[in-house]
This record gives structure tokens, sequence and C-alpha cells, in this order.
């Protein structure tokens, strides 16, 4: 009779046990009041929370800004629902679905790789998603899923016509290296190059790869060397990228060859690793605005961020992210105006079908606080904003030497080598 | 209706049996009925951290072959995981063959493979055999990072929704009856592994291989069985995860992942059945517990924290908890379990 | 021709800097057989707090220095304290896990107190080359030679005269017969850890004075596993050997064999290749001491 009794109480916790993520689940029900629920994960902890974490800041700041002062979007407050995914590729598919659970119509996620690991889940249910980071993969074909900024190839593209217009003074093609870091960033140039170079009238003489943590790349610079470049494209991150300039300063082939870089690379960091004297007359890409630069979105930005964060100030992902939100919060915009709140609050596949194409879809001319390129949807192109400005290190200062330039369009899954 | 507090067996039947009483039946029984029953109470997000944790389960249940009973200390486990994916991916999206066959050729690739790089075992143990094992991931992941025209490179590949004979397992709930069934399937497959022939071998070589050689027992056949066992789960455990999240990249599978299983086989106990079970369900809730619960809370009650507070909380986190657990409980949750139902059998004289 | 010689002084200097990283897990491993596989870690948390006295407290040279120094010394000790001390008889699976946790748990430390991920060293060395023949040669390499050299000249003679040092081999050969020699065998241990940190903290402030503060120079740990397999673990003479060599043929292999392969990066999985080899063919190293096994 003892033992029965026990094992009724045992049986009893195991099933409260069981039961109690269903307690849980239903707990968080909506708060009813009129809003409009969107989803955004940022990596803020783990091996990229050095970007992730001011990115993670700066979208919610963004949308307390939007809430608080513009009275949430037509007059509805945004309900963001924010998670870590510490650039864990299983965690970002848990947290989608949860998303998609609770009733956000909108998704947004910081890398390229955090939304290659959702776009699948997305795609198949048709949840609309945005990324910041963006990368040939995610969308290419197009779905459902869009780019907020160009991408690390549209950088390649972009920097490679500016060359051909502005820098190149030879007759026939010139020969371009290319040096790659280990990861999609490196190969989103590659790609592009493969596929764009001929159109443009370059010879790529040379693709070399390194490693992030990369001690020397003497030996990758000096067969680089022997094959007479003119013009070498390095697309990595600040560190390695100083080291090969170094290593290019140490051999003698720079000041010499035209050495371009992509947006992951010119940072401030570079300049800090590498020395002003070395990376003087450096170009690069990068997609977004400088802090402090006069545009109408800079205030508000430059506000909030020293009142909620003002250890953020000075990083140039606050800005993506910031311009993210504002994006989400101008797609929210024009979906209640052309589908009503009442669709859209629906949170199903009817209400990502109407964010999508009556929000997204409709995108035209925004132009984002001038803080990177304007936002434009066309048909076909998934890139929401794809013009970049062309840099150089002029006096150990980044220095921008054009107006916003819109990086072609290259449709990679036409060629067989790209990834289906 | 009683437990058993005493051993009785009067068929040699009864001696073998992995469930002896009545009651040890009804609990298995109403185990199985609860787990099957969940999609009826966990939603979408539940469901998936239900499926990742089986997922987990089976890639941890080979570890806890290769390492837990055979004793070769294995650190590149992700490795496999990695090559059962992508071989997966590859044979379903490439070569458009069904998913049952992407399935075996993705653990028997894993297992191959695993065989090869364990063929240093025979030579070295310890860590030496580790230092191999992380070398041997680190080549894995650069020849899938490289082999552009199989494996899509540093891009990565998509892998459509498994199916079985025309049946798509679109859903979340359809993709957890198919890994739960398979989690299962493994986790008995282990608990019989260990009471034949070939699991006393792989415990006698853990104990002292010398000793084992002497007594007969084969090495060589003995220690690569364990490495291709062990690599043939990783590698349907990469399988069901491929499918499961539909794009896979080399990024994923980092040398972190590795050293997290081995922590989880640890924390839940070597060389038992139920120590991955433990190990993975506590390290997986946590992961979820401190992304999803405790850093949004951080975030927003401590504005004042350093900036590198909730950033640098979990993986510092993880590691006292490995830490902890080696020092206090060195045998794991698996033994804790068994003291306590050791207690309860004998209570009131659990002394 | 010319390309040769760059290649080979190239190799040889960059592979100067893992034998130093390789000389603190082989001086862990000769006096405690224990892996400790967080010394890449341990180097990324020196080469930070050098940042922290140099750059952020703006110390001068001749202060941080021993600053960095005395942290190291105090980070081997406690994590031989705290976390190895409770372990001390327990089977190697459970030693090397301690020694990942504690890597862990490092990186998540340097994470929680440096948020951002990259940053540079003020400048240490003069910027110039030096030429040799057509090669050239940044003055920083030859300072790691140098620096390199002469840790490797004190910790042999270290080792073969003075007390300390001779009772630290005895305590690898056999524990038991050295505490009933009445040496106190946690001391050994808790020096022999402090020492290791010590060259590691000098290794990470010559790397990341080369190439900045990242996360890489964890990886660059793991390069040094590749020297003490090649090296034989216990062995300084094996590091010091196997580290040239296998910066050798990363350069070379990098320079020549890229091109006829056709993937990039081969450079980077040379060192994990030699592992491999070295363990079916020569298990021990070069010059390490095969270990005979009795039942």
């Amino acid at each position: 009779m003892k033992n029965k009794k026990i094992v009724f109480v045992m049986v009893t916790l195991v099933l409260m046990l069981a039961l109690a993520p269903a307690l849980t689940a239903c707990g968080t029900g909506s708060t009813e009041g009129k809003t409009l629920k969107v989803g955004m994960t940022t990596p803020s902890s783990g091996p990229a929370a050095e970007k992730g974490a001011p990115m993670g800041h700066a979208n919610l700041d963004a949308f307390e800004y939007i809430n608080n002062e513009l009275g949430g979007v037509k007059g509805y407050q945004v309900e963001v629902i924010w998670l870590d995914n510490a650039y864990d590729a299983s965690k970002v598919a848990t947290n989608v679905k949860r998303f998609m659970d609770e009733g956000a119509i909108l998704f947004g996620t910081a890398s390229s790789a955090m939304m290659s690991a959702s776009m699948e889940i997305a795609n198949r249910a048709e949840f609309p998603g945005i990324a910041s980071f963006n990368a040939p993969i995610l969308h290419r074909p197009p779905e459902h899923i869009y780019g907020q900024m160009p991408d690390y190839g549209d950088d390649w593209a972009a920097f490679a016509r500016y060359y051909m217009d502005n820098i190149w003074e030879g007759t026939g093609k010139p020969r371009m290296a290319l040096h790659l870091l280990n990861n999609s960033t490196g190969y989103g140039a590659r790609d592009a190059a493969k596929a764009a170079a001929d159109e443009l009238g370059i010879e790529i003489i040379s693709i070399d790869e390194h490693k992030a943590d990369t001690q020397s790349e003497m030996d990758s610079l000096t067969r680089i060397k022997a094959s007479n470049p003119d013009v070498l494209y390095i697309s990595s991150t600040p560190a390695p990228t100083a080291l090969i300039l170094k290593n290019a300063y140490e051999l003698g082939m720079y000041p010499g060859v035209t050495i371009g870089l992509g947006h992951a690379g010119i940072t401030k960091a570079l300049v800090d690793i590498a020395g002003a004297d070395i990376t003087e007359g450096v170009y690069g890409v990068f997609p977004t605005v400088n802090w402090g630069d006069n545009v109408s979105g800079m205030a508000k930005m430059t506000e909030y961020v020293r009142k909620l964060h003002p250890k953020d100030e000075g990083n140039m992902d606050y800005i993506t992210s910031w311009a993210q939100s504002l994006i989400f919060a101008e797609v929210l915009r024009v979906a209640v105006e052309n589908a009503g709140y009442d669709a859209l609050v629906k949170g199903n596949v009817d209400s990502w079908r109407a964010v999508e194409t009556q929000g997204i879809q409709k995108l035209k001319d925004y132009d984002v606080g001038g803080l990177h390129g304007p936002v434009s949807y066309t048909a076909g192109d998934n890139r929401l904003s794809k013009s970049v400005r062309i840099f150089q290190i002029k006096g150990g200062a980044i220095t921008p030497i054009t107006d916003w330039i819109e990086a072609p369009l290259v449709k990679y899954e036409q060629f067989d080598w790209f990834a289906k | 209706m009683s437990l058993p507090c005493g051993t009785r067996n009067y068929s040699y039947a009864e001696d073998m049996a992995i469930l002896r009483t009545k009651t040890h039946w009804v609990f298995f029984i109403g185990f199985l009925a609860l787990l099957y029953a969940s999609p009826l109470y966990l939603g979408n997000y539940w469901l998936g951290v239900v499926n990742l944790i089986g997922i987990t389960l089976v890639a941890a249940t080979g570890l806890n072959i290769l390492v837990g009973y055979c004793g070769q200390l294995s650190i590149g486990h992700a490795g496999f995981i990695a090559l059962g994916a992508y071989t997966s991916a590859i044979v379903t999206n490439r070569m458009e063959l069904p998913f049952l066959v992407g399935l075996i050729a993705a653990g028997l690739v894993a297992g191959v493979v695993g065989l090869i790089f364990g063929l240093p075992s025979i030579r070295v143990k310890g860590f030496y055999l580790a230092i191999t094992t992380i070398a041997a991931q680190f080549i894995i992941l650069w020849v899938i990072n490289h082999w552009d025209s199989v494996t899509g490179g540093f891009v990565g590949i998509r892998a459509p929704y498994p199916s079985i004979a025309g049946f798509e397992f679109r859903t979340e709930t359809s993709q957890f009856f198919l890994i739960t069934t398979v989690a299962v399937i493994t986790v008995f497959f282990a608990k019989n592994l260990a009471r034949t022939r070939v699991g006393r071998a792989f415990i006698a070589v853990r104990d002292n291989d010398l000793a084992a050689e002497v007594m007969g027992i084969n090495l060589l056949f003995y220690k690569l069985l364990a490495f291709f066992i062990g690599c043939f789960m990783a590698g349907i455990a990469g399988s069901l995860l491929a499918h499961w999240i539909g794009f896979i990249n080399a990024e994923h599978f980092s040398l972190k992942e590795s050293i997290l299983y081995i922590g989880m086989i640890i924390i839940g106990g070597l060389g038992t059945t139920v120590g991955p079970i433990f190990g993975v369900v506590l390290i997986r809730l946590l992961q979820q517990t401190l992304t999803v619960q405790v850093v949004p809370f951080l975030e927003g009650t401590f504005d004042m924290m350093p900036s590198g507070f909730a950033t640098g909380i979990t993986p510092m986190l993880f590691g006292l908890v490995i830490i902890l657990f080696l020092i206090l409980e060195p045998r794991g949750l698996a033994h804790r379990w068994a003291l306590f139902k050791a207690a309860y059998r004998l209570w009131p004289f659990s002394y | 021709m010319a390309e040769l010689l760059q290649y080979i002084i190239t190799g040889l200097s960059v592979g100067m800097v893992y034998a130093l990283i390789a000389l603190g897990f082989a001086l862990i491993w000769k006096s405690s057989s224990v892996a400790n596989l967080a010394l890449g870690q341990i180097v990324l948390i020196s080469s930070w707090v050098t940042y922290a006295t140099l750059a952020q407290a703006q110390f001068p040279v001749w202060l941080a220095f021993p600053l960095v120094i005395l942290f190291a010394l105090l980070l081997g000790w406690s994590i031989e304290r705290f976390a190895l001390r409770p372990l001390i008889a327990q089977p190697i699976l459970a030693l090397i896990t301690v020694t990942l946790g504690i890597g862990y748990f490092i990186e998540g430390l340097v994470n929680f107190i440096w948020p951002w991920s990259v940053d540079a060293l003020p400048r240490l060395f003069p910027r110039e080359v030096v030429h040799i023949g057509p090669a050239v040669i940044s003055q920083e390499y030859l300072w790691v030679v140098g620096i390199c050299l002469m840790v490797f000249l004190l910790l042999t003679l270290f080792f073969r005269y003075h007390k300390m040092g001779i009772a630290m081999r005895a305590t690898a050969d056999d524990q038991m017969a050295v505490q009933a020699c009445g040496i106190p065998v946690t001391k050994v241990f808790s020096r022999s850890w402090m020492f290791a940190c010590v060259v590691a903290a000098i290794g990470g402030v010559l790397i990341s004075s080369i190439g900045g503060i990242t996360h890489g120079l964890v990886e660059t740990g793991l390069k040094a596993f590749s020297v003490v397999i090649l090296g034989g673990l216990d062995s300084f003479i094996g590091a010091m050997v196997a580290g040239p060599i296998i910066g050798l043929l990363e350069t070379l292999g990098g320079g020549y064999l890229t091109p006829i392969i056709g993937w990039g990066g081969v450079k980077d999985i040379i060192p994990f290749v030699i592992i491999i080899v070295v363990m079916i063919l020569k298990p021990y190293g070069l010059f390490g001491e095969v270990r005979i096994e009795r039942i």
C-alpha cells in the first residue's frame, strides 16, 4: 500500500513535469492591444557577440524610438520579439519557429550565416525575412528572404566597376588577384568575380585564400607578386587584411599595385592594427554612412545611442541595425496602408503574404534617413538597398570619394557552379 | 505491484531482462506514451527543441559508445556529424535519391571515414588519439569547404524535406516522430550492444587494452569497430540535422561543438546508456534557457552592466559547469540517478 | 629562386612563433603529464592583458611587461590550484576535458571584459624590413626568433641544473617516488603551470604585436599542437626543431602546392595532415620519449 502511494505521487510528478511546457506555452498569450509583432534575432552572445550585441541594441533602440516618438506605425505599436541566437544554427532554427508560433509577421537576422540556417524554414512556410548582412545564397533565386544591404559580391562588383571607370588607365584587361578569407565573406567576392569579371573586362590571375588567424601571407603574396598584378582585392576582416597589407608593404608590392577592400575589412580597427602609414591610399567599399555624417537620420540615432547604449557609439554595425528597424517600420507602414491592419494582425500565412506583397514589394525610394543607400524593391531582385560608396584611406582616416553607386545585379543561379 | 529490492530471478531470461517487473514496464510504456503524445501539447518551438535534443542524442550515444565503452578519446565528433549531414544533403539534393538512401549513406560514409581516421588508435591512445581526432575534424571540414563542385563549398548546401515512400515530413510534428523513432532505436541498440560480446570486449579494451589483447581480444578489430559504430551514429544524426534545418554550412560544425559533445557525455555519465540522455537534455535545455530567458532578462534589467556581461556569460557558464561536474561528480548524472534508484528501492534501509 | 629563399626565411621565422607556444605545452607535459588544451586561450587572455596595461591604462613598457608576467603567474597558479588539484589521480579524459572547460571559461571571460574582438597593440618594434639577399624579413620576426631562442635556453638550463627543474622531471617520471623523497608534488605542479603560462604570455605578446589581437590566437594555439606532436610531447629541443620544420612546410606548401592543387588554403591544412602522418609513422615524435607500457 505504501508502494502504491509512492508510485502514484511519482506518476503525478512526472506528468506535471511533462505538462509544464504546455503551461508556459499557454502563458505567453498575446497582450491584447493593437500591436504588430516582428521577430529579431541577433548573435548577442557567442563568437560573433562583438558585432551581434550592438546590432541587437540598435534594433531595440530604434523600435523604442519608433514606438515612443513616432507613435508606432500608423498608430499601432510594434512589439518586438527579440531572441539571441549565439551564432548557433540550430538555435536560429528554433528561434524562427518561435517567431512563427507567436504571431510575428516579419523577422530579421543580423548575420548572413544565421539567415542561411533559417531561410529554408522561412521559405517553406512563406514567412518573410530581412537579413541585414546579405549573401547571394540568401536571395538567389529570389524567394521570401530579402537582403537589407549589398553583399560581399556586390562590393566586388561595385569596386570593379569603379576601378575600370576611374583608376585603370592602361589598355586591355587589368590583372586582378583576389585574396579571400576562408568563409562566405571572402568567397562571396570570388563568386561575383567568377560571374562578372569577363563582363567587366577584368582578368582574374589568381585566387588565394587565408585564414582569419594567419600569421604571415608572405608565401602567397610572393607568388602573386611574381605574376605582376595591377590590382589586389582583399575580401576579409580587419586583422588578416592588416597582415596582408603589412606583408605587401614589406615585399615592396605596395605602394605599387592598387588595393581594394570589401566592407568587412575597411574599418577603424584596420587602420589601428596596420598603421596609418601602411594603409595610405587603400580603397574600400562601404554600404553605410559614418557616425557624424550630415544626414537626416543621424541626430535621432546619436541621441538614442547616447541615452541607452553609450558604449556602442561609433560602432558601424549599430548604424546597420538601426536602419534595419527603420526599414521594418516602413515595410509595416506600407503594408498597413495597402492591406489593412486586420489582415496583418492574424499572424498566419495570409498575413505573411500580405506583408511581403503589399509591404516589402511596394517599397520605393525610401531613404532610411540617409543612413545608407535608398531602399527600393525591383522585381526579380531581393536586395533592398543596392548602393555602396567607395572610400579611400587618407592620413589614417577613411574618407568617402564617391556618392552612392549601385552595384549591378548578378544572377548567380544561372551558373552551374552556384550552390542550389 | 512492487519494485525489486533484491535479486530473485527464476529463469535465465528473467536474469537478462532489462525491465524486470511489471512496474518497470508500466513506467517505461507510460514514458514512451508521454513522449509520443507530446506534439499534442507542445508548440512548434518546444517541439523543435525536443527534435534538436533527439538529434543530439543520437550523436551523443555514438560518442558514448566510442569514448565511454571503448575508451577511445575522440574530440572530433562534429566533423563526422558534418560528414553525415553533407552526404545526406548531396545524395538527396544533387543525386536526387530517396531520403532513406541518404540516411544510410550518411551513416556509412561517416562510419568508413571514422574507421580510417581511427587507424592511429592502434598505435596511440589518450591524448595522442585526441589530437588525431581534432586533426581529423579539421581535415574533414577543410575538404568540405573546398570541394566546391560537390559540396557547395563555403556557401553551403540545401537539403530537401525527408520523405519516405512518398510521405513528406513537412511539419515539425512529422519530423518529431521520425527523429524520436530513430533516437529510440539508437538508444535501444546501444543498451543491447553493451550486453553482448562486442560490448564486453569494448569495456575490456577500455579498462586495459594490453590485458585484453593478452586475453585474446583482437584489438584492431574492436577498436575500429567502435570507431565505425560511433561515427555511423554521428552520420545518422548529421543526416537528420541537415534535413531538419534545411540548409547546412560547415560553420555549424566547429570544434566548440565537439567539445560540447564531450562535455555532454561526461556530465551525463560515461559508459552508461542513460548518461547521454541526461547530458544532452541538460546541456540543450541550459543553452535554450540562457539564450531565450536569461540573456534578454539581463539585457533588459542591467543596462548598467558592462556590455560584455551577457555576451561572455554563456561560455563562462558552460566552462564552469563542465569543470564543476568533473571535480564534484566525475561519474556524471547517471551515477546520481543510479544512487537515487538504489536508495529508493532499499528505503527505509537505504544507508 | 628568389621566391624559394623568401619562402624559407618566412617559414623558419613563423615556425619559431609556433615553437614558442609549443614550449609552454611541453613544459606542462614534461612536469605533470597533463595535456593543456587551453593553451590558445591562455595566449589570448595574456595578449588582452598586455593590451589593457599598455593601451588602456597607458602604463609605460617597463611597468606593463612585469605586470603581464605577474598576471600569467597568477593565472597559472589559480588554474592549477582550483581546477587541476582536485583531479590529481583521475584518468586522462577527465584532465583533458577540464582543460577544455577552462579554455571555454577563459574565452567567455575575455568576451566579458573586452567585448570587442579585435584590437591592436601599440607598435613595439620598428617597421623597416631587413633584406637578406632578394628576400625580406620584418624586424618583428627577428625579435621573435631571438626571444624564442633565449626562452628555450633558459628552460633547458633550468630543467637540467636547477633543483626545481630536476624535481619537475622526477615528478613526471614517478609521482609516488618523488613524494616518498619528500618533494612537495603539488608545489611542483604549481610552478610548472605558472612557468608555462608565462611562456605562453610571452608568445602571445609577440604574436599580437605582429598581427593584432584577434580570436585567431586560439587557432594558432591549435597549430602549436602539431609542433609538439612532431617534435615529441615532452621535448624542448623537439619543439624548437619541429616548429621551424612545420613553418617551413606550411610556407613551401602554400607557395608551391596551391597552384598545383587548385584549391586555396592548402597552407592551412598542412599542419593537420602532418599530425596524422606522424601518428601513423612515429607516434612519439622526433625527439619524444617512447613510453613502454606494462600490464
